[in-house]
């Protein structure tokens, strides 16, 4: 309604100046489909010219605010805003410029969500094959599909992407710092949360919050276990609560796997010491590998369960020291 | 007459009892081989996971399982014949096809091992470890539901070590996959493998090899309509067209460019749009923008419109 509105007093408001209605009622339909981001190698010039001084490159996936169109010898111009980051220390600044329109995409472009969902699955097979910096223009592209394309079909896989993106990004990070090698979680830095319960509240009970739900769990397991078993117990409990809390979930075979192979690692770590525990530890790792043979008899987990019961029938070590160390396999 | 049929009898039976003896195996732990059944004795090589092992005896010493085993040792050049090592190990690690869910066995320690392959930090040889694992599968258990889908990782993960490497690519486990299990997923997608080798490499921006590479690719669409792998090859054939076409008007070959172009357009559409085909069918959709705008594949971007 309020688009509406918006749309007829543009219209008004342009007659006003001796443009007819139909042009108005265009220009205000570009006004009202404004944002959106480029796809390409784009280049900004201060004019609509090849020969007038360069502004910027913004790369895909940018912030783009489409301001006007101009038409010049048959090739088509987009006078557009973009929002560029500059450096960790800095806040984002915002750059104007021309570019060519062909490489603005907005919500106004027809399949304007599925060029940029491909533009972005482009951009991570790039990354895939080592382009620099196609993970971040990936992250950028998928959640400009959710920002600007909110109805669309694609939105919620989208902001899925760039969540995970985000949070793998600055996972990495995370644990590659001292600090990630500490028992406790809470000793290192938290892994932002918000996009993803952003997309848990959005998108509700949808594979997407799921698997969001099972991103978030890395903020809650131990940096590394140091030999102690409160943490393969705490994660086995984490991994199994979420399997039973998100049973559609794509990860909860796996999650259900995880829980398994840290009561089997309890197994190695409680050897020749407390043989009670051990014995309850393998009791339950063996009912977990059962569970996933029932309930996800496809795929790979399955078979990787029958190879864990197998591991622990021989009483072969399902860990090497270091795994136990970090904690951070399977 | 009758003593020569009752030896004949004797050895008929002897040879099956030696046969069913030698019972084939692999292993889930790199574990040692020794010279006899003791970790103290002398040890004679490091057996990996996924090797392939002849079962020759089994025996139980200080209540610890060993079998007795050969393997065979491939030479260290290619003219040097594979020689026979036999010695003993531990029983525990060791899976034959009278292990309870032996294939699942086999093929979950293959998928762990391709997972450490794929870890920072992973096992070292894990992901030899994998391809060999998921061999045994399809060589000792030919009639798990698994053989197929293991012979065919097995044979990629091969391939891909080989591409990586830059090593010449040995088209025989693919091959293998496809004359064992035709018609199947497994086989389309070591064709879809195969295609690779008619790849040019660098297209030193001339035509005909991006050109050369869409044939192959649409070829291969048109040969395996099923595969899991039409999308990407259709997909694959059309941005190399489209590359084609920016060549062409590059060098003002402006019909041939044209052509191009409108195969290109073509083939896109036949993806785009399809839900089956998954990412593919975005990725179309991007192309078909982008050769609708003309908005250059291939080469220095357009400074502009």
């Amino acid at each position: 309604m309020k688009a509406r509105k918006r749309l007829i007093a543009t219209a008004i408001l342009t007659l006003s100046f001796g443009v007819s209605l139909r042009s108005a009622l265009a220009q205000a339909q570009v006004n009202d489909k404004q944002h959106g981001t480029v796809i390409g190698n784009a280049i900004m010039y201060v004019s609509p010219d090849l020969n007038s001084a360069k502004v910027a490159r913004p790369s895909r996936g940018r912030d783009t605010w489409l301001m006007g169109q101009s038409s010049i010898d048959g090739k088509e111009w987009a006078h557009i805003m973009v929002t560029m980051s500059q450096n960790t220390f800095s806040a984002p600044r915002t750059v104007t410029g021309w570019t060519d329109a062909r490489l603005v995409i907005t919500s106004a472009t027809p399949n304007g969500d599925q060029i940029i969902f491909g533009e972005a699955v482009q951009a991570e097979h790039e990354a895939d094959n080592g382009v620099k910096d196609a993970d971040q223009e990936a992250m950028r592209l998928y959640y400009r599909i959710y920002e600007y394309f909110p109805d669309s079909p694609l939105a919620a896989e989208s902001l899925w992407h760039a969540a995970d993106y985000q949070w793998q990004l600055e996972k990495s990070g995370v644990f590659a710092r001292p600090s990630a090698r500490e028992i406790s979680p809470d000793a290192r830095q938290e892994i932002d949360e918000e996009t993803m319960h952003k997309l848990i509240k959005k998108f509700p009970r949808t594979k997407w919050a799921d698997l969001a739900a099972y991103d978030l769990l890395d903020n809650k397991i131990c940096g590394s276990w140091k030999g102690e078993t409160r943490c393969p117990e705490k994660e086995a409990d984490l991994y199994e609560h979420y399997a039973h809390e998100h049973p559609q979930s794509p990860k909860a075979a796996e999650a259900l796997y995880k829980a398994a192979w840290r009561q089997a690692a309890l197994v190695d770590m409680y050897k020749g010491k407390e043989r009670d525990k051990g014995e309850k530890a393998k009791r339950r790792a063996m009912d977990i590998a059962q569970e996933i043979s029932a309930k996800y008899p496809e795929g790979d987990w399955k078979p990787r369960a029958a190879q864990l019961v197998f591991a622990l029938q021989q009483g072969l070590e399902v860990t090497t020291e270091s795994e136990r160390q970090s904690g951070k396999q399977n | 007459m009758k003593v020569s049929l009752l030896a004949a009898i004797v050895t008929f039976l002897a040879l099956i009892g030696s046969a069913s003896a030698a019972e084939r195996a692999t292993i889930v732990r790199s574990s040692g081989l020794f010279a006899s059944p003791a970790q103290s004795a002398e040890k004679l090589m490091t057996v990996e996971r996924g090797t392939g092992l002849t079962i020759q005896d089994k025996r139980d010493v200080d209540n610890e399982p060993w079998v007795k085993v050969s393997v065979s040792v491939l030479g260290n050049t290619q003219n040097e014949p594979a020689r026979e090592v036999t010695g003993w190990l531990p029983a525990k690690p060791v899976v034959s096809a009278s292990t309870q869910n032996a294939d699942q066995i086999v093929y979950g320690e293959a998928v762990d091992s391709e997972r450490q392959a794929e870890q920072r930090g992973g096992r070292k040889g894990a992901a030899d470890d994998a391809m060999r694992l998921y061999y045994q599968v399809g060589q000792l258990f030919p009639n798990s539901p698994l053989a197929a889908e293991s012979l065919w990782r097995s044979a990629d993960i091969r391939w891909q070590l080989a591409r990586s490497s830059r090593k010449p690519l040995e088209d025989q486990y693919l091959r293998e996959v496809i004359s064992k299990f035709p018609n199947t997923k497994w086989a389309d997608q070591a064709a879809f493998d195969l295609v690779d080798s008619q790849l040019c490499g660098d297209w030193n921006g001339l035509p005909d090899c991006p050109a050369k590479e869409a044939e192959a690719y649409e070829r291969y669409a048109r040969e395996h309509p099923q595969s899991p792998k039409f999308g990407a090859a259709i997909f694959n054939a059309a941005s190399r067209l489209g590359t084609v076409a920016d060549m062409y008007r590059m060098s003002n070959q402006k019909e041939k460019a044209a052509a191009a172009h409108n195969q290109a357009m073509a083939l896109a559409k036949e993806v785009a749009g399809n839900a089956a085909m998954g990412e593919w069918s975005y990725r179309a959709t991007t192309l078909i923008y982008k050769l609708q705008q003309n908005i250059p594949l291939y080469g220095v971007p357009d400074e502009g419109p």
